[in-house]
Formats: structure tokens, C-alpha cells, sequence
């Protein structure tokens, strides 16, 4: 457990707990039971894809494509469930199979292809969305089926559903990550691939891997977010990509791979979430949320990078040498 | 032909660093027209001197006298217009510009309408590479050349810009034989026009050859300085060490006549020809010849990363075929990169992660690791080797050379590997940490392991080695016995000229 929950954890969900407290204070509505739900609603489908684009970057690669497939797969779901009449229990696998697939597709190109994933998920972001308007003449497809909303909406002992779908992967992505070959793997890669080469790690299947499993977690991201409208439509999941890596960035992740804890990522979800919440409730308008999204992005990697120096200042103010710096220039002495 | 008065002369340099007293009063003096080595162990404190001589940092207190004058270098700039120019170990050259670009970059002279002109770049860079006896185009494109011209174009830098005074941080650590050779050259006939060199190098063999004086740095505090009188690599030694470390090159003989692996006419794209040689149990076979010559990618070939496009590798009698590294290593190969920062190491691991890469298969059931097995493994391979017990909890970035060396190599004592290939185990390592790597290599082989051993100090490899194959243009051009062989032989053997006949080099 301590491999688990180690001090990578400790500033995002300080970060976090900050954020919801200045939120709590200025905001009247935001501890409602009512509003908390709705909170964990909002942030269950960006969270589940930001497992996916996570490992990517554990990696070294970045998944841009995550918000289109989202569209693509809600249309590809609306169809069949509205224009093909598969039925639901067999449309949802099909789905999340599809999902594999076409990170499989992503993932072979950027592997073995040798292209960068940035320009493969970006070619991939265009595309897809193209892909989407193919489906219905370009229209949104309503009224998919009614079994369809309980996924979303639905509770369990009281508690809505999401919640444990985010309990169920996270856990699962914490377990691969810290506990098994796969994940360490994944770390090799991310932070030495040629490092990884000469210990006999299948470097271009590693990474295959993670876009497979960034493809099947924006599968489940795109089945709720059918559930939810109870539709598809190739508007859906705009920017989703972006918000589900600032939400690894947030937790710090590191974009040049092999360093971060992906339970961070939750937390990082979390605290962007929360942010747009309080916002939200103090009818700000959009234009100021993605700003403020900006701003804590960019605030999150800051404190990443000038982590020493900050640490530095720290011990300067409080009287004692900070550990890494003098670690630091032992090292180069 | 010394005149009396120092061109620089650095009295009583004393830094510190929160925790850590990198220079402690020390006391250095630079004559115009001679050599002076700046030696000691890693962490001894040259690199904070040689920051501070550079205008990199302020020292905390003591003096700068520049022709007997006190100046203060307050930053690299200052130091240029100084004279003072510097060759760092890590190269700033700009692998994609062109030679003239790379030697006048912030300094390109310009004409009179404020562009660049480059007439004057290539003309002036031309001039000073042949003055160098340096063969390279200055519109050669920079990241094209060996290391060893990148590290020349370095120094055409501190030549073109006029210094009295050049610092050359291990400027041989990815050198040849034969480039060594003409960077000495160069430095003499720098010296010969009066300039200052100080050279720092771990390459003790090297040092006792160019050098005219040196100083030895030890936790900060000059240790040694000489001044007129040659010391002799024993003494430096024992002055960087501390104490006496009885053998330098404690080898044992453990070689049998089994043969463990035997290669017959392997042959890759990447210019390995007819290469064929035989390794026996406990033997270390040496792999000598200068840089480019071969020798990695006859390792390469070997641990299946060049696909092999003809020959025979044969295993304990048995044919095998390495289609990837992975096939190489559960059939029992390892390899030693030659660059531990970028092949070897996982900056982002601890120890722990480090050892068990090459063996997760081994480690885990279902896919699922067995961390206390790693933790345990771990904890004993840093006891066994003595490593820096900090690698359990921290990165291995925060780890000396030597230390991230041997976690290299408990990476394939841990996969119980059978023959090892080391390419450059001992590289920018500091003398201890190299002792203890021959050590290492002993009880490998007592242990009924076989290396390959692939390195450019010659004293080593000669001492090392039960057997040495010397290698040119890609294949082995003949195996000796290690005794039979002089350092003299060996460099002739290897070096890489046209007039140069194998047969006679050892007759």
C-alpha cells in the first residue's frame, strides 16, 4: 500500500482539498447532497478517460484523439441501437470492443510506424470527428433507448452509478500500474525507451498497449456519455481530450513520461471539476471557465518544474537546506 | 622559458553549498605555456572549481589574480573577454549547424548591414581548423561527424575566439586512441604559443603522458601539487584515494577450456564483416580497437539488436538464433552499454526497478510482480556490491556514476545471466568505483561467467583480459593472449591506418 499512496499523492490532493475549500467558502450551494452528486456525475466521464490518456503518457506518448472517438462512438451506439436494432446488452461490448480497436488502430501507427503519437491521435482527432458526421447525414440521433439512462442515472445503495465505475477502474489502473509487469513496463518505456529495448522489453507493444487501453476507457467514457443524453451526436466531447490530460498534468504526471501516480489523475479531475463547479454555481460564463482551466493547468506544471527552486526558498525561509539541492550538487561536484 | 609570473593565479577558493564544502581553500596557479592536470575522485570538488574559474559561479571568498592582478569573473562572458575559454564534458556544440556556424555561434562576425557574413565564417573557420590540422569542411553539417571531431570542433571554439587560458573537462572520455593522440598534439602546440591548458581527466594513463603539473583535489582541499617534479600514476592515486589501494588491476585468473560461446563468420548491415571468435567459461575476452572500429556493434550483434545477415552463433554447443534482445537474454547474455546514462539506466526507478528490469518475466506469476522478492533481491545486491544505500529510497539520478554503473550490472547479476558483454564498464567512473567494477569482473568469473569485455583504456583491457581480439573496420583481425601483448602493441595493432600490418604489430 505505501507503493500506492506515496507522496506523489500528497500535492494534488492538497491541491484538491484547497480548491474545494475556496469553493466551499464563497459558495453557498456547493455542499449540498445535491450538487455533490451532481459533481461526481460530472466528473465520472472525464476522470474514466483520463485513465486511458494517462498511461499514454506514462509512456511518453499524448492522446489527442479521446474527445472525437467519444463523438464517433456515440454515433456508431445511437445507430445501432436506433437504425440496426441490435440490442443494448450485446451494442454496449460491441462498443467498448470497438474502442480497443481503433486504439489498437492508433496505437500500431504510432508504434510501429514510427510516428509521433502527438501527429498520429491529432490526424486521428480530425479524423474521427469527420468519421462522426458520416452517420445520420451529420445529425445527433435522440431517444436511444430507455435501459440506456440508468447506467448514468441510475443508484445503487443511493449512491449514482458513476461512482463505481471510477471506484472499479481506478482501482484496476492503480493495481496494473503498481503491481504488475504491464505497468512496470509501461514505466520503462516512458522513461528510457532504449533502455527498455536492451532489457528485452517489447518496447513497440508496450506502447500499442496503453493506446489500446486509452481507446477501450474512452469507450466507456462515450457509453455515458450516451447514457446521460440518452443520444449520440458528433458534437459530443469537444475538448475532452484536453481536459482529460490537464487532468493528468494536474495530478503530475510528467508529459516526458515514466514519472506520476495515476490515482493522482482522479484528484486532478477532480480539483478541474470542481473549479468549473464553483464556477458554474456562481454563473460565470464559459469564457471565464476555460481560462481559469488555463490558469491551473499551467499553474500545475509550473509548480512541477520549479519544484526545487521552491523547495529552496522553503528552506531558505525556514532555516534548513533542502535535501534536493544538496543531493543535487553532490552529484556534480 | 617559464616566466615567473602566473597568468592566473586562484588563491584560497573556498565554496560551499547548503550541506556541502565543495572547495576548501584551494590554491591553484596557471602558467602561460603549460599543461596543468586537475585530478581527483568524483565529488572531490573539480567541477565546482572549474565552474568558478569559468565565471559560472562566485566562489564565497578567496582571490583571482589574472597576471598578477585581481579580477573578479563574474560571469562566462567575462571570462571569454578574459581569455578563458571552456570545453565542458557534456558538449554544447549544435548537432544540427554547420562547423563554421558551431565555432563562431554568438560571436558571428557580421557585415556592415548587421547580417551575417559568411564569407568570413567559413574563411575564418577553414583557418582555424587547419591550423588545428583538424580535416573537416566548416560547412559540414556538425551532428554528422564522430564524437571524437564534435569534441575537436569544441575546441577549434576556444582556438578561434584567441584564449590564453583553455579548460578542458574530460575532454578524452569519448575518445579513440588515435583522436586521443591528436588532441595531444594540439594541446602541446598550444602550449608551444604560450597558452594556459587546465585538463581534468580520470584517465590516469593519459595524464602521466601530457601533463606538466597538477594539483589534486580531495573533499574539497588540495591534497597534492606539483610543481616542477613528475609524480607518477601510483602516487597520483594514492593522494585521490587517500590511502593506499594496493593493486590497481587486482586480476584473476579463472579462464577454463569449456567453451560457452563460439561465433563463426557473423556478419550484420551495420558493418560487422566475418567476425568469428570463441569464449570460454570464466574467461574474459577483451574486444581492443580504436572508436568506430566495431566493437559495439559486434556487441550488438551478439545480443540480437542487429539482425545478423550471415554467420552462426552457437551456445554451449547448440546453434541459436536471436530474433530481439529478449531471446538473448533468457538464452543467458547480458549487456553493459557503453553509455549508461541513455541505454542503460531508468532515471525514473529506484534501485529496485533498475535490477529486476531484464527479469520481470521471472518476477512475476500472471503478470503480477512480486515486489517483496524485488525489495529483497534489491536490498541484497546493494549490500553485496556496495552501493550507496540511498538507491533503495531514492531515483538513481541522485546516485555517482560509479554507483549507477553497478546497479547496471546487478540489473544482470539479478537475471543470473551467463556471459556478460561489457561495453565500457569503468567510463567516466572515478578510481575506486573503477576497482571495484575489476572486482566485480573477478567474481563473475570465479563464478563460472564468461565476459566480453570491450573498452578504450588499454592499460585495462591488457589487465583485464585473459585474451584480447583486436578489432578494425568491423571483424576481428587476430586473438592473442593478453600476456603476450604491450600497451605499444596494442595501439599500433588497433590503430586505424592504411600502413599499419597486423602480423608485423605483433611479431
Amino acid at each position: 500500500m505505501k507503493r500506492i499512496f506515496d507522496t506523489q499523492l500528497i500535492g494534488p490532493f492538497a491541491a484538491m482539498v484547497i480548491v474545494a475549500l475556496i469553493v466551499a467558502l464563497t459558495t453557498e450551494r456547493f455542499l449540498n447532497p445535491g450538487n455533490l452528486s451532481n459533481l461526481s456525475l460530472q466528473v465520472s466521464i472525464v476522470a474514466l478517460i483520463a485513465i486511458g490518456s494517462t498511461i499514454v503518457i506514462f509512456a511518453a506518448g499524448i492522446d489527442l484523439s479521446s474527445g472525437s472517438m467519444v463523438a464517433l462512438l456515440t454515433m456508431i451506439l445511437a445507430q445501432m441501437l436506433k437504425f440496426v436494432g441490435i440490442p443494448l446488452v450485446l451494442a454496449l461490448p460491441l462498443i467498448l470492443l470497438m474502442g480497443g480497436l481503433l486504439g489498437l488502430f492508433i496505437g500500431l501507427i504510432t508504434a510501429y510506424g514510427r510516428i509521433p503519437s502527438f501527429i498520429t491521435t491529432l490526424a486521428a482527432l480530425i479524423a474521427f470527428r469527420g468519421l462522426a458526421l458520416t452517420f445520420n447525414n451529420g445529425s445527433p440521433i435522440f431517444s436511444l433507448d430507455p435501459a440506456l439512462e440508468p447506467i448514468f442515472y441510475g443508484k445503487l445503495f443511493g449512491v449514482p452509478m458513476p461512482f463505481f465505475y471510477l471506484v472499479f477502474f481506478y482501482v484496476l489502473a492503480a493495481f496494473t500500474m503498481n503491481f504488475t509487469k504491464l505497468g512496470r513496463e509501461i514505466y520503462a518505456v516512458g522513461g528510457n525507451p532504449s533502455a527498455a529495448v536492451l532489457t528485452g522489453i517489447n518496447v513497440r507493444k508496450v506502447q500499442t498497449t496503453t493506446f489500446v487501453i486509452a481507446g477501450f476507457m474512452t469507450a466507456v467514457g462515450a457509453i455515458l456519455m450516451s447514457a446521460r443524453l440518452n443520444s449520440g451526436s458528433p458534437n459530443y466531447g469537444q475538448t475532452l481530450e484536453l481536459q482529460a490530460i490537464a487532468a493528468a498534468v494536474v495530478g503530475g504526471a510528467s508529459l516526458a513520461g515514466g514519472r506520476g501516480n495515476i490515482l493522482a489523475t482522479l484528484m486532478g479531475a477532480m480539483t478541474i471539476v470542481i473549479v468549473q463547479n464553483g464556477l458554474n454555481l456562481n454563473a460565470a460564463p464559459s469564457s471565464v471557465q476555460n481560462i481559469v482551466l488555463g490558469l491551473i493547468i499551467l499553474l500545475a506544471v509550473g509548480i512541477d518544474m520549479w519544484r526545487a527552486e521552491i523547495s529552496g526558498l522553503m528552506g531558505r525561509m525556514f532555516g534548513r537546506p533542502s535535501s534536493q539541492q544538496s543531493s543535487n550538487v553532490k552529484k556534480e561536484a | 622559458m617559464t616566466p615567473a609570473t602566473p597568468l592566473w593565479e586562484f588563491v584560497d577558493i573556498t565554496k560551499a553549498y547548503p550541506g556541502v564544502l565543495a572547495n576548501d581553500k584551494v590554491c591553484i596557479r596557471l602558467m602561460p605555456g603549460s599543461i596543468h592536470g586537475l585530478l581527483g575522485e568524483n565529488g572531490c570538488g573539480k567541477s565546482t572549481m572549474i565552474k568558478t574559474l569559468s565565471g559560472v559561479q562566485q566562489p564565497d571568498s578567496g582571490q583571482i589574480l589574472h597576471n598578477g592582478k585581481p579580477v573578479t569573473i563574474s560571469d562566462p562572458q567575462a571570462a571569454r573577454e578574459l581569455g578563458v575559454a571552456t570545453v565542458f564534458q557534456e558538449f554544447s556544440i549544435a548537432p544540427t549547424l554547420s562547423v563554421g556556424e558551431n565555432i563562431f555561434l554568438g560571436n558571428m562576425p557580421r557585415s556592415r548591414f548587421g547580417v551575417i557574413d559568411w564569407a568570413k565564417v567559413h574563411n575564418e573557420a577553414a583557418r582555424v581548423l587547419a591550423e588545428m590540422d583538424v580535416d573537416v569542411s566548416p560547412e559540414t553539417i556538425t551532428g554528422s561527424l564522430s564524437v571524437g571531431e564534435q569534441q575537436l570542433v569544441e575546441i577549434a571554439k576556444a582556438v578561434a575566439m584567441d584564449a590564453r587560458m583553455i579548460i578542458l573537462d574530460e575532454p578524452t572520455a569519448a575518445l579513440g586512441e588515435d583522436e586521443i593522440e591528436r588532441l595531444h598534439q594540439l594541446l602541446r602546440n598550444m602550449r608551444e604559443r604560450g597558452t594556459a591548458i587546465l585538463y581534468v581527466s580520470h584517465r590516469l594513463d593519459e595524464v602521466e603522458r601530457i601533463v606538466d603539473e597538477v594539483t589534486i583535489l580531495r573533499n574539497g582541499c588540495v591534497v597534492r601539487a606539483s610543481g616542477e617534479t613528475k609524480i607518477s600514476v601510483s602516487e597520483i592515486v594514492s593522494a585521490m584515494v587517500g590511502e593506499d589501494i594496493g593493486e590497481h588491476y587486482p586480476k584473476e585468473q579463472n579462464a577454463t577450456k569449456d567453451i560457452v560461446l563460439e561465433a563463426a563468420g557473423l556478419a550484420t548491415n551495420s558493418g560487422v564483416k566475418d567476425v568469428s571468435f570463441s569464449l570460454h567459461r570464466g574467461e574474459v575476452l577483451g574486444l581492443g580497437g580504436v572508436l568506430g572500429s566495431g566493437r559495439t556493434e559486434i556487441a550488438r550483434a551478439l545480443f540480437g539488436t542487429d539482425e545478423l545477415t550471415g554467420g552462426q552463433i552457437t551456445l554451449n554447443g547448440k546453434p541459436v538464433r536471436f530474433r530481439r534482445e529478449i531471446d538473448a537474454i533468457r538464452a543467458g547474455l547480458a549487456l553493459v552499454p557503453e553509455n549508461r546514462k541513455f541505454d542503460g539506466l531508468f532515471f525514473n526507478f529506484r534501485a529496485s526497478g533498475n535490477v529486476t528490469a531484464a527479469s520481470l518475466g521471472g518476477l512475476s506469476r500472471f503478470g503480477v510482480l512480486n515486489l517483496k522478492a524485488e525489495e529483497q533481491a534489491t536490498h541484497d545486491l546493494i549490500r553485496d556490491l556496495e552501493i550507496s544505500t540511498q538507491a533503495e529510497e531514492k531515483t538513481v539520478n541522485f546516485l555517482s556514476g560509479g554507483n549507477q554503473q553497478k546497479i547496471v550490472i546487478a540489473r544482470w547479476l539479478f537475471s543470473a545471466s551467463d556471459i556478460l558483454i561489457l561495453d565500457e564498464p569503468t567510463q567516466g567512473i572515478d578510481i575506486g568505483a573503477k576497482i571495484a567494477v575489476y572486482k566485480l569482473i573477478n567474481r563473475l568469473t570465479r563464478a563460472g561467467k564468461s565476459i566480453i569485455l570491450i573498452s578504450s583504456d588499454h592499460d585495462e583491457l591488457l589487465a583485464m583480459s585473459d585474451r584480447i581480439a583486436v578489432v578494425q573496420h568491423g571483424t576481428i583481425m587476430r586473438t592473442v593472449d593478453a600476456f603476450d601483448l604491450t600497451h605499444d602493441d596494442l595501439v599500433r595493432a588497433s590503430a586505424d591506418t592504411p600502413q599499419s600490418n597486423p602480423k608485423e604489430a605483433f611479431a
